[in-house]
């Protein structure tokens, strides 16, 4: 991986919600790849290229928490979004919380660190102007200065994420205690498949001394 | 593992023992057996009870799975349904007037007409002919009676019997099961990877409800559904939203609800949480079930009938609060057992996971040790070990269990499991009780100290740790404080006797957050106490108080402080409890620590 990036990242809280407790949302003990690749196009992304995560390491205690928070329990229609283009008008496109105010529990994760072991690909959109040591440095500048597009998050919109550049060497030191280096994480959102009629693709996520593999999206190991 | 994952574990280990149905079948209460002669007359209606509790109640039984049945159009289950399917008669519930339901009984029709077509079967054939018999003004002539229309009907052929003796009803002659498989098969919606399992299997678009939280809805609620349009993403509509596969969506669901069954071991309601527990099989069925029971007494003890009992309870217990081994306890359990703790609250149609917890046994054992090791206090409070429910009852207005802040339960059942801190919204609310007049008893002071011994040792500032009696020489001036209104109390008792307002019920919320603007006044009206004291008929009790006062005041280096925190409150309060009651004191008449252990958690 001669373009890895390791970004380290840190928050108070998060909430990497499972699909299958979505509504009244309960975290993945781990960060999850989208998750991670989230942060990393929230600092720099191009067309040009394409982020994938290779692993994720697990700085801190794995602790939950529940909280209640009000949430809506509806969207704006595609429909909806679709009128308003066409007429030019965005009076219709509104929607009132306190109208459509839900209040849902989450079980959340508090206090988490993870170092992002990520690299990127040049996609087909690269024109000539585009090389991966132009991009490699464009990240690290922006990584190191703190500069992002939209506030990076952890999970939610709510937990903002902190983050630093780790260079060559860095490494935090991880807190993670013994008993929870190792554990079967089952199985886990890795991406969705824009493409392919947006299919989720899955892997086995487990803990190996701290740290999460993440396959390859091309791999065997990932099942849609 | 996950949480489903893990239920669908359990569910194996159940069907092994033969304790949860097939795919496909769910356990259902069923009232009646209606028995029909080939030629689908109705030979007699048999009621089909069981005998195991009080009252003869209908009796749970395996038959073809039941489903949702929200919006109007009525759908019907197979081979079993109520009377108002099965008969298109049911009672008014005002008017108390049999009423007739075309519509559901239709539906009845319907599907039995598609799915038993061209049958062979004498069973099934005779239900055919049942339907095409069948009028309301055949119901008395029948045997039925209104009582019955509310219940749940099932078929049975004149005769019929398994090949232990037993009455086959007509779901399970092995036709019927046939043409159920081939229906449950035909109804799975597309396939895609389960994310249960990990394998390829049609996907369930609804996942089963989940019966026997407390407070959710009486028809069951679901832990995965999407309800609104803000639930789903991706286009993805339903159950697709969080693939799991028809079998494994059985699996879990049929798992949770043995779990939560009416008389289950594996259940405890704590508060709002519904806890559920089980161990994996992996060192044995046996040893399993024992990790089940004991885990069932740590966190709720038994009740003791008497003072032997107690002694009992206690000594079974007692390794655990020592912190020693499971092997002391229980030497037949397999340490390694893993345990999988379950809390779950209702939010309306849906439950939402309070806490999920995945250990070794021996693990969990060790934590709750510990936490009765924080809560240990002298004069001890309870005769046995507190029960979890005991705790969180002192935290609610009037002592009600619905009182106790919503999320609590879990927060503090997550931190007993885990080890970790309690939630500070605990030691917030027990201080409030104390200052809104509530008795300052044992069990209140416990729990003060719980949180702040386990803050002290986890937390980046390290404090003493709490002493578990009285300590004379303790410096720390809240609790000095607490010791010296204990005194100023007893004195006015002393002198005064039983009076309409002590000073405990008038200053104890003002003298433990703000001692600077009450104590003054208080120790000037001491001295009028001591006086009738030492002038009365015991002036060596007078003295005694006074000497205490002194030895307190002594100890108190900088003047009373302008005001206490919520730590500072709570040691306050520990202070009161541990002067007020040990030593002497606790010869005194009343002594409101010795908790009733006669109310039972659910």
């Amino acid at each position: 991986m001669a373009y890895g990036v390791k970004l380290h990242v840190w928050g108070d809280r998060a909430c990497f919600t499972r699909p299958e407790m979505k509504v009244e949302r309960v975290s993945y003990d781990v960060m999850t790849p989208s998750a991670a690749r989230g942060i990393l196009e929230a600092i720099h992304w191009k067309p040009a290229i394409r982020w994938a995560i290779d692993a994720i390491e697990v700085l801190k205690p794995i602790r939950f928490q529940s909280i209640r928070r009000n949430e809506v329990g509806s969207r704006v229609p595609t429909a909806a979004v679709r009128k308003a283009m066409k007429a030019g008008a965005v009076e219709d496109l509104r929607m009132v919380a306190e109208e459509n105010r839900q209040q849902r529990a989450a079980t959340l994760l508090v206090d988490v660190a993870y170092v992002i072991h990520a690299h990127f690909e040049l996609t087909e959109r690269a024109g000539p102007g585009d090389s991966e040591a132009k991009h490699l440095s464009m990240f690290n500048r922006r990584a190191a200065s703190g500069q992002c597009f939209q506030q990076p998050c952890l999970g939610v919109r709510e937990f903002p994420a902190n983050f630093a550049l780790l260079e060559d060497g860095a490494a935090p030191v991880s807190e993670l205690p013994l008993d929870q280096r190792d554990r079967d994480l089952g199985w886990m959102l890795l991406d969705i498949d824009h493409a392919n009629d947006m299919t989720s693709l899955f892997f086995r996520a487990a803990l190996r001394d701290g740290v999460m593999a993440v396959p390859p999206l091309n791999s065997v190991e990932v099942r849609s | 593992m996950t949480v489903l994952a893990a239920l669908n574990g359990y569910y194996d280990r159940l069907a092994d023992r033969g304790e949860v149905p097939p795919f496909g079948y769910s356990t259902e209460r069923i009232a009646h057996i209606i028995v029909l002669s080939p030629e689908g007359e109705t030979v007699e209606i048999l009621p089909w009870q069981s005998l195991s509790g009080k009252k003869a109640e209908p009796r749970p039984t395996a038959v073809p799975q039941s489903f949702k049945r929200p919006g109007t159009t009525p759908r019907s289950f197979f081979l079993w349904d109520n009377g108002k399917f099965v008969l298109g008669l049911g009672v008014d519930k005002v008017t108390r007037q049999r009423v007739a339901h075309p519509a559901n009984h239709a539906a009845f029709q319907e599907l039995h007409r598609r799915l038993l077509a061209g049958t062979e079967d004498a069973g099934l054939a005779a239900l055919l002919r049942f339907l095409d018999g069948w009028s309301a003004d055949r119901f008395d002539a029948c045997g039925f009676t209104d009582a019955m229309l509310d219940q749940n009907f099932m078929f049975m052929l004149d005769g019929d019997r398994n090949d232990r003796g037993e009455p086959r009803f007509l779901h399970d002659r092995p036709a019927a099961r046939r043409i159920w498989e081939r229906a449950v098969a035909e109804g799975a919606g597309g396939e895609g990877i389960c994310l249960v399992t990990g394998t390829r299997q049609p996907i369930a678009r609804l996942h089963p409800a989940i019966k026997g939280v407390m407070d959710a809805q009486s028809s069951g609620a679901s832990i995965v559904s999407f309800n609104n349009d803000a639930f789903t993403s991706y286009g993805k509509e339903q159950g697709l939203n969080a693939p799991v596969s028809e079998a494994a969506a059985f699996g879990y669901g049929a798992a949770l609800n043995a779990l939560l069954a009416r008389g289950s071991g594996n259940r405890l309601v704590i508060g709002d949480a519904t806890t559920v527990f089980w161990a994996d099989a992996s060192g044995g069925e046996e040893s399993a079930q024992r990790a089940e029971v004991l885990f069932h007494d740590l966190l709720s003890p038994p009740p003791a009938e008497d003072a032997d009992e107690a002694q009992a309870i206690r000594n079974a217990l007692l390794p655990v609060s020592q912190g020693r081994p499971v092997r002391e306890i229980a030497p037949e359990l397999d340490e390694r057992t893993r345990f999988y703790v379950l809390g779950l609250s209702p939010n309306i149609a849906r439950l939402s996971v309070r806490f999920w917890l995945e250990d070794s046994f021996a693990a969990i054992a060790e934590r709750v040790g510990r936490h009765w090791e924080d809560l240990r206090i002298d004069p001890a409070p309870w005769r046995t070990a507190p029960a979890v429910w005991m705790l969180l009852r002192e935290t609610a207005p009037l002592g009600k269990t619905e009182n106790i802040a919503p999320q609590l339960a879990g927060e503090v059942m997550r931190a007993i499991l885990t080890g970790g801190r309690y939630p500070r919204s605990l030691l917030a609310a027990v201080i409030t009780r104390m200052r809104a007049g509530d008795p300052v008893n044992g069990v209140k002071a416990a729990i003060c100290r719980a949180c702040l011994n386990r803050d002290s040792r986890l937390g980046t500032k390290k404090t003493e740790e709490i002493p578990v009696s009285l300590n004379r020489d303790e410096a720390n001036p809240a609790y000095r404080l607490g010791r010296l209104f204990a005194v100023l109390e007893g004195a006015q008792r002393a002198a005064l006797g039983d009076v309409n307002a002590s000073i405990r019920d008038r200053y104890f919320g003002a003298a433990s957050a703000t001692p600077a603007s009450v104590f003054p006044m208080l120790l000037r009206n001491s001295n009028h106490h001591l006086a009738v004291l030492r002038k009365g008929d015991k002036p060596r009790l007078g003295g005694w108080f006074e000497g205490e006062i002194g030895q307190i005041l002594g100890g108190l280096d900088s003047g009373f402080p302008r005001s206490l925190r919520i730590e500072d409150q709570g040691r306050f309060a520990i202070g009161y409890y541990h002067q007020r009651y040990s030593g002497k004191a606790a010869a005194s008449t009343d002594r409101p620590g010795a908790t009733e252990q006669t109310v039972s958690e659910d």
